[in-house]
């Protein structure tokens, strides 16, 4: 009842005028209130090692500041729970500053527990002028104070540590998106930096070879067209980075809305027909009606799909075909791609979604970042995505099914996720 | 009389590129190296078509498109705009309605690098919407 009690008038007294008034207080009314020179609390140190001082008052600096009380067998009567009076200081072995305590004019010292919910937290010390016998019932009173003194300070305690923890999550959040703001800052000019003069070169290239400069060579034609597919690539390439530190760090954001997957797919269908009619290539469509919606980057599943029809084309010979497939099972949204192409060696299937992976290594086609751009946009929407080779059921082509599950809330924060479940 | 082009891109490289590209179509040209100086040229030179890049410096391509909807302009606010630019479409799009709470109104958007064939039938094609 009596810790009950304590602690239900400690909570509204903190509240309204704070931690360090009350203690003051508290002290204070004791040295006044019960005729005391002074009275100080002392904590327990975190290793529970040594009483170190926390608040006093009638008491002057230089006894404060006499030295670390050491745990010794009185003190450690204290913090078993028991009060320990000594009435005279001068000829008490008890005593670990008996000079100290001589020059300030300390007599007695009654010494109290301040008891916590969370154990005893340190001592309550009251020193006198004079000699003084505390009878049972102010020991008994001194002992309440000394506990609301006590649950007064794990108060603050709590608040303190409440407060620090927040303010490191505050940094840490700071110091994250810092970091990511940087990055993405430094990659976006990065690229515009790298992009801008390829951007210059090509535009004059490709203004020579429309002859707006004069008639070319067959060899200067030539060796212009393979120019251009060389720059080409690398915008590509600095494209894809790009879209990777995008991607990795959540700065797709201002992307994210709510869109139907039948939108995200005839638009994909849009772009495909354009990649394949040039190559004689069939696209053949079968998809479910009645596509959910999903929270999340139209131009990025776009980008998807895309990636995936691009991949296809370009292993897929004139005539073949190649379809798209989407619906429903379960609770899941399943999409494949599946062409009639040369399909995936077998030893090279376990690396095909890595960075910078080619199949043909000496291929200048790629940038070998594609198949791992789709896997961070499949994982990012918690889904899967693999590859079979030969397609099921075929002895040719590639099959890449990729399942996102339905209502799924594209995550920005899943690279940070993955890198802390690595480590 | 030939149609008068107004180019406006911080890059010299592309400005002389299309400057060779559009004058042996047969158009008039002139450039502007800023937004700032596209600004003074569109007063100058009342061109029939902008040909506008977005990341410049002084005053960038958003920053001409908004001025362009200002009444004290309202005598250009109807000159055709095909922006040029290695901004993404979608983002720019984004960009300007963040800042202005309105749609970029230009006539057509084409992503640098230049393709000449895209740029030109661009252009005629504007250029015949005018007429």
């Amino acid at each position: 009842m009596r810790k009950k009690l304590l602690y239900e008038i400690s909570k509204p007294v903190i509240a309204a005028v704070g931690v360090e008034n009350v203690l003051r207080a508290i002290v204070e009314s004791i040295a006044k209130g019960t005729g005391a020179k002074g009275c100080s609390l002392l904590i327990l140190s975190e290793d529970g090692s040594r009483l170190v001082h926390r608040i006093s008052y009638g008491i002057s600096g230089a006894y404060v500041g006499k030295g670390e009380i050491e745990i010794d067998a009185t003190v450690e009567k204290v913090l078993q729970g028991e009060a320990v009076s000594i009435p005279d200081v001068a000829d008490d072995p008890r005593v670990q500053y008996p000079e100290a305590a001589r020059r300030e004019g300390v007599v007695s010292v009654l010494s109290l527990p301040m008891r916590s919910s969370g154990g005893i937290m340190g001592v309550m010390r009251v020193y006198t002028a004079e000699r003084r016998d505390f009878s049972k019932d102010e020991v008994d009173f001194l002992d309440s104070i000394a506990e609301l003194s006590g649950l007064v300070l794990e108060k603050a305690e709590e608040r303190e540590r409440i407060a620090e923890e927040a303010d490191k999550a505050r940094e840490e959040l700071t110091r994250v998106s810092d970091e990511r703001e940087r990055f993405v800052y430094l990659m976006g000019m990065v690229a515009h930096d790298l992009k801008a003069p390829l951007a210059a070169v090509q535009s004059y290239i490709k203004v020579i070879l429309r002859g707006s400069t004069g008639p070319l060579t067959e060899k200067q034609e030539e060796w212009l067209n393979r120019s251009v597919k060389r720059i080409d690539g690398m915008l590509e390439l600095i494209s894809d980075i790009v879209d990777i530190s995008r991607l990795e760090t959540g700065h797709i954001a201002p992307e994210l809305t709510t869109v139907s997957w039948k939108q995200v797919l005839e638009n994909c269908i849009e772009v495909a027909r354009g990649l394949v009619e040039p190559e004689g290539i069939v696209l053949v469509e079968e998809i479910e009606p009645d596509l959910p919606e999903i929270f999340a980057s139209e131009v990025r599943l776009c980008q998807l799909i895309n990636n995936l029809i691009s991949n296809s084309v370009r292993y897929t010979p004139g005539g073949a075909r190649i379809f798209i497939r989407a619906g429903q099972e379960e609770d899941e949204i399943v999409v494949q791609i599946e062409d009639e192409g040369s399909g995936i060696e077998p030893e090279i299937m376990p690396n095909i979604f890595d960075d910078f992976f080619k199949g043909d290594r000496e291929s200048r086609e790629g940038t070998g970042l594609g198949l791992s751009i789709c896997k961070r946009i499949v994982e990012m929407h918690h889904g899967r995505i693999w590859a079979e080779s030969p397609a099921p059921g075929k002895d040719k082509g590639t099959r890449i099914t990729f399942t996102i599950p339905k209502g799924a809330i594209c995550d920005l924060t899943f690279w940070e996720k993955q890198k802390e479940d690595g480590s | 009389m030939a149609a008068k082009i107004l180019i406006v891109d911080d890059d010299p490289d592309i400005v002389d590129a299309l400057y060779v590209l559009l004058e042996g179509e047969g158009y008039d040209v002139v450039s502007a190296g800023d937004g700032e100086e596209g600004l003074k040229r569109i007063k100058e030179e009342n061109p029939d078509l902008i040909i506008l890049d977005l990341l410049m410096p002084k005053l960038d391509g958003y920053g001409v498109c908004k001025t362009l909807q200002d009444p004290r302009w309202s005598k250009w606010k109807d000159v055709p705009i095909l922006v040029l630019t290695s901004v993404r479409e979608e983002a720019s799009q984004r960009r300007y309605e963040l800042e202005t709470g309105m749609r970029m109104d230009v006539d057509d958007y084409v992503e640098k690098p230049i393709d000449p064939d895209v740029v030109m039938e661009r252009v005629r094609k504007i250029l015949a919407r005018k007429e």
